[in-house]
């Protein structure tokens, strides 16, 4: 009797309770206590993502669906065997293989873009902004960036223009504009890196 | 003056009701350039708003959410149901035992009083 009041209580609470913990602690306090609810909470906040995810690669609303409860299933069963430390990536990377498999067994092809190539956690290091001289350099290396490259990021990060914006600004295709914007960020990193080193 | 550090910050991680007025098309426009920006920087965060993009209907996408996450808590909650369970199974037989060992202390004790006298 006493597991069902528990279970009532999680069940009320949790969704917002635990909104301060991040998916690190939560981590740890799942494998600490072996207790699968603290693995539903981290879940629960990919659940959109990793359907829309699914949505891209099949295509199916159903199919989506069955897909996020399989990776869930996964998820489930074989978190309490590894140590995930990027629960995030980690999600992402079993949602799109589950994807990929699942269209390779129709033997359907699959475009794979270039977008999905973008790199997981290629963030510039946060120490990095707080060197002043870091903006000098961004600015410097900023017009050292290719033509298309320079004006979406431009357009983009300095003047926050969405998407959509810089596409009837410029006239390029939205696959271009944010490959663009992506390319244009990683090579930037790449040029301050170099002349940070330089110094 | 314009804000380069933009460029470098990857900026707060946007949530679930942000992404979804994006999507309604009702995002502010610090939410939408929030998404934008992860969708630069994580694959994650572009596939899932392509995929979301294509639902034909945002109710059948809340639907489909709500679902899931009723089906997932009562997935992880069952298991612990069945660890609670187990757990007070081994708890009755602490208690059986406790009970036992106390009830024959109790007639020792008054067996041996009675020897005495």
């Amino acid at each position: 009797m006493t597991h069902l009041f528990i279970n009532a209580y999680f069940k009320v609470v949790q969704k917002d309770s635990y909104q301060h913990i991040s998916d690190k602690e939560l981590l740890l306090k799942f494998r600490r206590d072996l207790d699968n609810q603290w693995l539903g909470v981290i879940l629960q906040r990919y659940t959109m993502l990793l359907l829309g995810v699914c949505m891209k690669y099949l295509k199916n609303e159903e199919l989506a669906k069955d897909a996020v409860q399989q990776v869930f299933l996964k998820a489930i069963s074989e978190l309490h065997k590894y140590e995930v430390d990027y629960l995030k990536s980690w999600l992402y990377t079993i949602a799109r293989n589950h994807c990929l498999m699942q269209l390779r067994d129709k033997t359907k092809f699959v475009a794979v873009s270039d977008q999905t190539e973008m790199i997981i956690g290629n963030h510039l290091e946060e120490s990095m902004l707080e060197k002043e001289q870091t903006l000098l350099l961004l600015e410097q290396s900023l017009l050292e960036l290719n033509g298309p490259q320079k004006d979406c990021v431009t357009l983009f990060y300095l003047q926050k223009k969405s998407y959509q914006e810089i596409v009837d600004l410029t006239g390029f295709s939205l696959l271009q504009v944010k490959s663009y914007i992506q390319n244009g960020k990683r090579n930037l990193k790449i040029l301050v890196t170099q002349k940070l080193q330089q110094e | 003056m314009v804000d380069l550090s933009n460029i470098l910050s990857n900026g707060p991680e946007p949530n679930e009701a942000a992404l979804k007025r994006y999507l309604d098309g009702t995002a502010s426009d610090a939410e939408r350039f929030a998404i934008e920006n992860q969708m630069t920087d994580e694959a994650f965060m572009n596939d899932a708003v392509e995929g979301l993009q294509n639902f034909k209907d945002p109710q059948v996408l809340q639907q489909y959410v709500l679902q899931l996450n009723n089906d997932l808590q009562k997935q992880t909650n069952k298991k612990k149901a069945r660890k609670l369970k187990r757990g007070l199974k081994e708890q009755n037989w602490t208690i059986l035992a406790i009970i036992a060992i106390l009830v024959l202390c109790t007639l020792a004790y008054a067996v041996i009083s009675m020897y005495h006298r």
